[in-house]
């Protein structure tokens, strides 16, 4: 039996070399670890141990890992993924998440050098047509997308629609959008011109200098006193409306209104 | 002289009185190597320590008395439920014992449970994910190994300590024996897993693998069937029969020689009158 034994050991240390090393370096555990209270007595060398009594079954907890904090783990992303990478970056992701959301749907793989070697290679070959100029575009893509802008300009005062107007409107629902990254239609716009009040245009955002993304816009004639402020519509914003220049309506069919 | 006959006797003695193994009773003496590798690799083998801290080194020396004292890990005993053989604990699994929670109180029996809790696990070679029980320490481990098939793989089965864990481990085995026939309608990534996994294959023979993961009473009944296949015993009707064809056979070409012999065989016949009365018989 303890030929047995030996050569047991023996033969599960040749399975391979990697095996060993890992388990010299995993020393974490994560569950109880006891102690017993009162060790039991030493027993003969080769000999078996005594029988123990009750006070050998009284155990300390050492530490309770499971409630220890758990180190960052490090993935590798096989996909791009909307808010955290491109493919072949190296991210490093509480363990839970990593494996639950990230490793399990196969968004990513695990950091493991044959893995960084592969996708390290990738990086010189020409990048895929799905990369973004930052992880969070496609999602800022899709907020300004869905937007429907209301640009509030005077009903009494005549103007002339600019840069700058586009830009406050901008600001009034939460987005800070520098004037050189609009571009508006070439046709001039201007008012008071109530006809505009059912019609619609984009404008064009361009984001990191790279991404374009259409922005629907409608104009609302704003008055101050009661009698010349135009009557409440409710949901006036899922409301369709004709194209202000027929060159645009293709893309502004395309564009979805919110629900 | 008489002490090395004495001696000898002991020798016979010890030989003749030695306990028997479960591998020496039995249809078990049947039992393959490849199951007692398997065997030693599942109970004999001493599992990791998981819920104490093993000390280092051989000797260590009293701080008080400057005595040098041995080192002598005494595993703590753990309780293995039926739920831990359905489940992947990773090595966990129930302590019973007492807390000592006051100094002046008398102990209080305690249970130490592991935290369960059902995920799932994903398995590249067999190209499945599957819904288990398990424990933080399971998903750290398969984390630590690259994936729950290297987990699975690398793990000696005394360190499982799960059925579940084991059929798993002997079908992932048997499935690179057989290269990956999941992965049939796609010979690229079949190639690629192949390549990652058949280290594991060089520690196995097909027999081995063919014998990995049985309990006890499953390998039993294998040698069994095994030997009942091999002397399965033929019904006595289809040697007669066939006898009996062969004797005909044999008859006919007889008959077909020419032989002059009618007289011979119609003699008794002739002197047979069917509807005579018995007397005339």
């Amino acid at each position: 039996m303890v030929n047995y034994y030996l050569f047991s050991i023996f033969v599960i240390e040749m399975v391979d070399s990697k095996l060993f090393v890992m388990v010299v370096e995993m020393n974490e555990n994560n569950t109880f670890i006891l102690k017993r209270k009162w060790p039991p007595p030493l027993h003969k060398k080769g000999g078996k141990p005594d029988k123990m009594k009750s006070r050998h079954f009284v155990y300390d907890l050492v530490e309770d890992t499971n409630v220890k904090k758990q180190q960052d783990m490090k993935v590798i992303l096989s996909q791009f993924v909307d808010g955290v990478g491109n493919v072949g970056d190296v991210v490093s992701l509480r363990p839970n998440t990593a494996y639950r959301k990230f490793l399990l749907p196969g968004l990513a793989v695990y950091a493991t050098p044959e893995n960084l070697e592969k996708y390290k290679s990738d990086e010189n070959k020409p990048k895929v047509e799905k990369s973004y100029s930052s992880p969070y575009v496609p999602r800022t893509i899709g907020c300004l997308s869905r937007l429907v802008l209301q640009i509030s300009m005077s009903k009494t005062t005549p103007w002339k629609l600019e840069l700058w107007h586009i830009r406050t409107s901008f600001r009034k629902v939460g987005f800070v959008v520098p004037e050189e990254t609009i571009t508006m239609p070439p046709q001039e716009i201007q008012g008071p011109d109530l006809s505009l009040q059912e019609k619609e245009f984009y404008v064009t955002v361009k984001i990191n200098n790279r991404e374009d993304v259409n922005v629907r816009c409608r104009i609302y004639h704003w008055a101050t006193t009661a009698l010349e402020k135009l009557p409440w519509v409710a949901f006036h914003w899922k409301k369709p409306l004709e194209p202000l220049f027929p060159e645009q309506a293709e893309i502004l069919e395309k564009l979805p209104l919110p629900e | 002289m008489a002490s090395s006959r004495i001696q000898v006797t002991a020798r016979q003695l010890s030989k003749t009185l030695k306990k028997k193994s479960r591998f020496d009773i039995g249809i078990a003496t049947e039992l393959p190597a490849a199951y007692k590798k398997f065997w030693r690799e599942w109970k004999l083998l001493k599992p990791a320590a998981v819920h104490f801290i093993p000390q280092e080194g051989k000797w260590k020396r009293d701080e008080l008395t400057g005595e040098t004292l041995p080192i002598q890990n005494i595993p703590l005993p753990l309780k293995h439920p039926a739920e831990i053989y359905e489940g992947i604990w990773g090595g966990e699994a129930v302590i019973k014992g007492f807390q000592k929670r006051d100094m002046h109180r008398r102990r209080v029996p305690h249970y130490w449970v592991p935290v369960l809790k059902r995920t799932v696990v994903k398995s590249e070679v067999l190209n499945t994910h599957l819904s288990v029980t398990v424990t933080d320490r399971t998903i750290k481990l398969i984390n630590d190994h690259y994936g729950f098939d290297h987990y699975l793989l690398k793990t000696p089965a005394c360190d499982l300590v799960s059925m579940l864990a084991l059929k798993l481990k002997k079908q992932i085995l048997s499935e690179l024996m057989n290269g990956c026939p999941r992965y049939a309608h796609d010979p690229q990534k079949q190639k690629e897993i192949y390549e990652e996994y058949k280290t594991y294959l060089s520690s196995y023979t097909p027999e081995e693998i063919d014998w990995y993961g049985l309990t006890w009473p499953e390998a039993l009944n294998k040698v069994a069937k095994i030997k009942e296949a091999a002397n399965k015993p033929i019904p006595l009707k289809n040697v007669y029969r066939k006898n009996l064809v062969e004797k005909l056979k044999e008859a006919a070409i007889e008959a077909k020689t020419p032989t002059d012999d009618m007289s011979s065989t119609t003699s008794w016949l002739s002197k047979m009158n069917p509807f005579g009365k018995k007397d005339e018989a």
